[in-house]
């Protein structure tokens, strides 16, 4: 391994842990993920073409195989199901309301399908265009859009519909 | 027609339009109240994600990556087996100069802004023995290791000055400002990386040499123990890049690389996963990837 090739890897290692954390919703899993894409990218580094994007590089090998752990282990979790590991569940105490907000966003994160968890991810928390997206996933910039337009309509209604479910319970709770 | 224009919202908010297309967009927000309100809500909808997220790139990475990464097994990497530069070359130009703990203030500042210089400009004079294979290599190692002491050595000076760190410029007022007056002494301009979100304040700059020109220590400091106050070396070089490289002065850790022309050094006590993370956040705002 050239330790150029390593040191990419170690700069890109932050993000590619945020990445994973979206894809799998669990903090140990996410580790799991990324460490398992180190050993694969090092196994495959003549296969990475200098002159492209190595962190793009790399999202697609976390992703591939999220996607093959998801297809053997169908792990298809169920509603409000949340793991003791779940993510930022070790992070200090904070308001509860905030909190309850980021909660609903893993849920509704777990909710969405993975193609279009994948495009959600890519574009809005990792900053990729349409097109660097499209080229990680190897779809057309068009599917892009789409799964992109569907997860955040998800995301979006998915957090009303707990705001109000907080809302209701807030006023029940006053009563 | 809605799912079209909801499409249509979150290509604009992506920043995916052409212009024209975003004048018609921006048009349309003008004048309907609902679509704003949709826009609003799938802004907010991302930034929720993004703040849910970003956690993960501010905590320190765990060594079983770092180690993966470098295709090492995670019982080989332990923080004790990191390699102080010294033990790495071999047949060194000059003997090692251990460091002792209680090395006077003011000698340190001696050694840092007069030391270097002539250190740096001796380096090109020396003669290497038993150097045949690579000169330039050994060369180019000691440059950085000359840096590097000198950089652990100024760290130090901030740490032994507690609330009142030895700067040159102080960020009292616009810490921008207080970088454009250390800038001017520089060949080119320092811009400020904002470290806030690691909860790092920006209390000063000051002139430092480093390579034998001026160059910008940028000091930070915080009230998380675990990453303790934390020094930024930005400065010109004449070696060639290098990618983000550790090293260790005793307590002091020490993450520095070289990117087109520009040398950078990020210096601290924080575990090695804090200064990638950090170091990862600096390049990207500096455009030193």
């Amino acid at each position: 391994m050239s330790a150029q090739f390593g040191d990419q890897l170690i700069a890109v290692l932050p993000r590619l842990r945020r990445f994973a954390r979206g894809l799998s919703g669990s903090l140990t899993d996410a580790d799991d993920l990324v460490q398992a894409a180190c050993e694969r990218a090092l196994a495959r580094q003549h296969q990475f073409q200098e002159g492209t994007r190595f962190d793009s590089w790399m999202f697609r090998i976390v992703q591939t195989i999220w996607i093959d752990q998801v297809r053997s282990r169908d792990v298809r979790k169920e509603d409000g199901d949340v793991a003791e590991d779940r993510l930022g569940s070790d992070e200090p105490v904070r308001r509860v309301e905030a909190r309850l907000a980021l909660d609903e966003v893993r849920r509704a994160l777990d909710c969405l399908p993975p193609d279009q968890r994948t495009a959600l991810l890519l574009v809005t928390v990792e900053g990729l265009s349409y097109k660097e997206a499209a080229d990680t996933v190897q779809v057309p910039v068009g599917t892009i859009m789409s799964r992109l337009a569907r997860a955040r309509i998800a995301l979006q209604m998915q957090l009303e519909a707990g705001r109000g479910g907080r809302r209701s319970a807030r006023n029940a709770a006053a009563q | 027609m809605q799912q079209r224009s909801d499409d249509r919202l979150i290509a604009y908010l992506d920043g995916e339009l052409e212009t024209t297309q975003r004048c018609e967009v921006e048009a349309w927000l003008d004048a309907d109240p609902d679509a704003r309100r949709r826009m609003a809500k799938l802004a907010e909808s991302a930034h929720l994600l993004r703040s849910v997220l970003d956690e993960a790139v501010r905590e320190p990475v765990p060594d079983r990556l770092i180690a993966a990464a470098r295709g090492e097994t995670p019982r080989r990497l332990t923080r004790a087996e990191i390699v102080p530069f010294h033990r790495r070359l071999s047949g060194r130009v000059a003997a090692p100069r251990p460091w002792r703990t209680g090395l006077p203030v003011a000698a340190s500042v001696i050694g840092i802004l007069l030391g270097s210089t002539a250190s740096y400009l001796g380096v090109g004079k020396l003669t290497l023995d038993g150097a045949a294979g690579r000169p330039a290599a050994r060369e180019t190692a000691a440059v950085n290791n000359l840096w590097l002491d000198n950089a652990a050595g100024y760290f130090k000076l901030i740490v032994n000055a507690g609330d009142n760190p030895p700067v040159d410029v102080s960020a009292t007022g616009d810490p921008r400002e207080a970088l454009q007056k250390i800038s001017q002494s520089l060949p080119q301009e320092v811009r400020l990386p904002d470290l806030k979100p690691w909860g790092l304040s920006f209390r000063g700059a000051r002139l430092v040499v480093q390579e034998g020109r001026p160059a910008a220590a940028l000091v930070y400091t915080t009230d998380n123990k675990a990453i303790g106050p934390l020094g930024l070396i930005i400065g010109s070089s004449k070696q060639p890049d290098i990618s983000p490289t550790f090293d260790r002065r005793q307590d002091v850790n020490l993450l520095y690389w070289r990117h087109q022309g520009r040398a950078f050094a990020l210096v601290g006590q924080a575990d090695i996963g804090y200064l990638w993370g950090i170091a990862n956040d600096v390049a990207w705002q500096l455009d030193a990837v």
